[in-house]
């Protein structure tokens, strides 16, 4: 049974993880918690079980189609809500972020209703596959797989590829990136882009999941994905998938020791934890501020 | 002129003509004028929207019948309808709107035990009849004389319930599950953890979830451990069937038993295959009817191309209740005919017989049973209930 829980554990903490990744790559870049990234999420969730249910495509290609609609709404939002408030304060720009967020979550609720809405019986024929008496559905292990595979695919953009380069030096130094002659408008755009597009795969393969897609999905899982972000190093790609995991093993621990009602308290008490003891979180870069 | 002395004016200019339209509704009372206003307290959108859409149209078809007969005392019921999706802190506000500013006789509400403790003392203060159409859990009417509820009680069903388990289903190990922060689960779990006692039911898991989680993987493995004949989920309809998703992905073959809680169209579209033959119990069922609750039923069918089922049933009874105590009494005044609704005795509801205990507690009988079959609620028995 422990397998089983520590099972778990890691499927319901890469959940988290695919959502951490979008936080962290956004705030490596531009220092800006992208509070509206959960709701990226919810959208792409709502776009999925539309294509789904009304579009009749197969999972993987409303997977490919809710990833553009997410793409196209997170540099819609950049465009419109952080963009204009790049000189100004970062206090602005959070506070716009906060901002998209209720408004986008309202749009939802006004759109698609209150109740949770579930994908059509069918759109994943999960299997159950046994690892040592324990049970792992298909469908976890696509998530706990996929998480994987974005972990290593992100930072193989961001450590080899060109536009990864653009997007470490803006990280660096925001300023000195554009009198180098880089294109700083292009590159946190193409971070929104990237951030948005997992964001969506995260809501579908959620969605199909927990089969509960709701307006208020990106606020409750946002809140979480954005203490492991925290918690595994805000900025380090490896750290939001290490964080996710860890708080997901955390949690599921906490409840099957039947403290189930403290369950996303024990979440946040890792958190303050983690942060009073090593404030970089756990792979974070140690910050030398240079006087 | 500053621009902070503007703003002031601006604010009090506002303010006037906010009050200005605060006046105008106020002044229809409840008892004067040729309406009589019931209000609908319940939830339109939202988690627990499957107990409050079906009253509210159970209410409106009584209200029209009675006015097609010539209304109440000659004066035509009106129903004041809002949403209040679910939160407490908008039942809250809702109930203050319609005791003081829309003056209605009654409210009809809240379907569910949370919201209508809430709504109660609200009501009890102002003076209006609070008659609850869904709320099943211990602690709503002991909080003043003027909130009733036509509902069959948990503390009544349960007993039943658990004798119908182990006389005639067989079971004895039973894995409950509890949403904590959910005022009619913990209740009807604390009511079942009692009643189980010395009735040969074991309670092998007592699991705890919470309204709103998505994950129950964890409970779920707990409880495959424990090995029980029967899943009792003591909760609401999304939290169900995402519990027994959950129970049949780990390879468990039991079933979920619950209260009205789980008797939702919500709760077979999420579950799916996954809760066929899951049951829960309440106190109507639309099947094997006769009289004049086959007649609703027909009606209801027409009006809303539905079968009705139990909130609807019940909301349908609560107005006319209402409007056979008023008749009783003489008066749409809440002071004088919340008496003659304490008195109601053998009223034959379309959702069963009702009679109104001294301590203003409904007796109901039978208990339905109502199986999922082919995705649709199918009766599997009706068990009396012992009327004490």
């Amino acid at each position: 049974m422990i397998l089983q829980q520590l099972v778990n554990g890691v499927a319901l903490g890469c959940t988290y993880a695919l959502i951490a990744l979008g936080y962290t790559m956004v705030y490596g870049i531009i220092s800006l918690i992208n509070f509206a990234h959960g709701e990226i999420f919810m959208a792409g969730a709502f776009a999925g079980l539309l294509l789904v249910a009304y579009g009749k495509l197969n999972l993987f290609l409303a997977l490919a189609g809710a990833m553009l609609v997410s793409v196209l709404l997170g540099i819609g939002v950049e465009f419109v809500a952080y963009r204009p408030l790049r000189r100004a304060s970062r206090l602005s720009a959070l506070i716009s972020a906060i901002g998209v967020s209720i408004f986008l979550s309202t749009l939802a609720m006004l759109l698609f209703g209150a109740n949770a809405r579930g994908f059509p019986e069918g759109t994943f024929p999960s299997r159950q596959i046994d690892i040592f008496g324990a049970q792992i559905s298909s469908l976890q292990l696509l998530i706990i797989v996929t998480a994987g595979v974005l972990m290593l695919a992100l930072e193989l953009v961001v450590k080899k590829t060109r536009i990864g380069k653009a997007m470490r030096a803006a990280s660096e130094d925001y300023t000195a990136a554009a009198l180098m002659g880089i294109n700083v408008n292009l590159v946190v755009t193409f971070t929104f882009a990237l951030g948005s597009a997992l964001a969506a795969a995260g809501g579908v393969l959620v969605g199909v999941l927990f089969n509960a897609v709701s307006f208020n999905m990106g606020l409750h899982a946002g809140i979480k994905a954005f203490a492991a972000a925290v918690l595994g190093g805000i900025g380090s790609i490896p750290g939001a998938v290490l964080g996710g995991i860890v708080l997901g093993v955390a949690e599921i621990s906490g409840v099957a020791l039947g403290y189930s009602s403290w369950r996303d308290a024990i979440a946040f008490a890792i958190l303050v934890l983690v942060l009073l003891v090593r404030p970089t979180g756990l792979l974070g870069k140690r910050i030398d501020r240079k006087v | 002129m500053t621009s902070f002395i503007r703003l002031c004016l601006v604010l009090l200019g506002i303010c006037t003509l906010a009050a200005c339209q605060k006046k105008d509704d106020a002044t229809t009372a409840a008892t004067g004028g040729d309406t009589v206003k019931i209000a609908f307290m319940g939830a339109l959108t939202g988690d627990v929207a499957m107990y409050g859409k079906p009253t509210l149209e159970g209410m409106k078809m009584a209200a029209e019948e009675i006015n097609a007969a010539g209304g109440v005392l000659g004066k035509k019921i009106e129903i004041i309808e809002a949403d209040n999706r679910g939160d407490k802190q908008e039942g809250a506000a809702l109930a203050q709107k319609f005791t003081s500013r829309d003056r209605v006789a009654a409210i009809v509400g809240d379907p569910t035990t949370g919201i209508a403790k809430v709504v109660a003392p609200i009501a009890q203060k102002a003076g209006v009849v609070m008659l609850s159409a869904g709320s099943t859990g211990p602690g709503v009417v002991e909080i003043g004389e003027y909130i009733f509820r036509n509902t069959l009680l948990d503390n009544v069903a349960i007993p039943a319930l658990i004798d119908y388990f182990a006389r005639d289903l067989g079971f004895r190990k039973v894995a409950m599950i509890t949403s904590d922060n959910n005022d009619y689960s913990v209740g009807l779990s604390r009511t079942f953890s009692d009643a189980a006692k010395g009735r040969g039911i074991q309670i092998v898991a007592d699991e705890k979830v919470k309204d709103g989680d998505k994950d129950f993987s964890a409970q779920v493995t707990n409880i495959k451990a424990k090995n029980p004949d029967v899943i009792f989920f003591s909760g609401y309809y999304t939290e169900g069937a995402l519990i027994m998703k959950e129970a049949r992905k780990q390879g468990m073959k039991v079933n979920m038993f619950g209260g009205d809680g789980i008797s939702a169209s919500t709760f077979l579209e999420l579950g799916g295959s996954a809760v066929e033959g899951s049951v829960a119990y309440l106190g109507f069922s639309p099947e094997q009817t006769s009289g004049e609750t086959a007649a609703f039923v027909e009606n209801f069918k027409k009006r809303t191309g539905q079968v009705p089922e139990m909130f609807g049933a019940q909301g349908y009874d609560a107005v006319k209740l209402l409007a056979d105590a008023m008749k009783r009494a003489g008066s749409t005044d809440p002071k004088l005919f919340r008496t003659a609704l304490a008195q109601t005795k053998n009223f034959p509801g379309v959702s069963g017989t009702v009679t109104i205990r001294p301590n203003r507690e409904p007796v109901k009988s039978p208990l339905c049973l109502l199986e999922v079959k082919g995705g649709k609620y199918v009766l599997k028995a009706r068990v009396p209930v012992k009327l004490d």
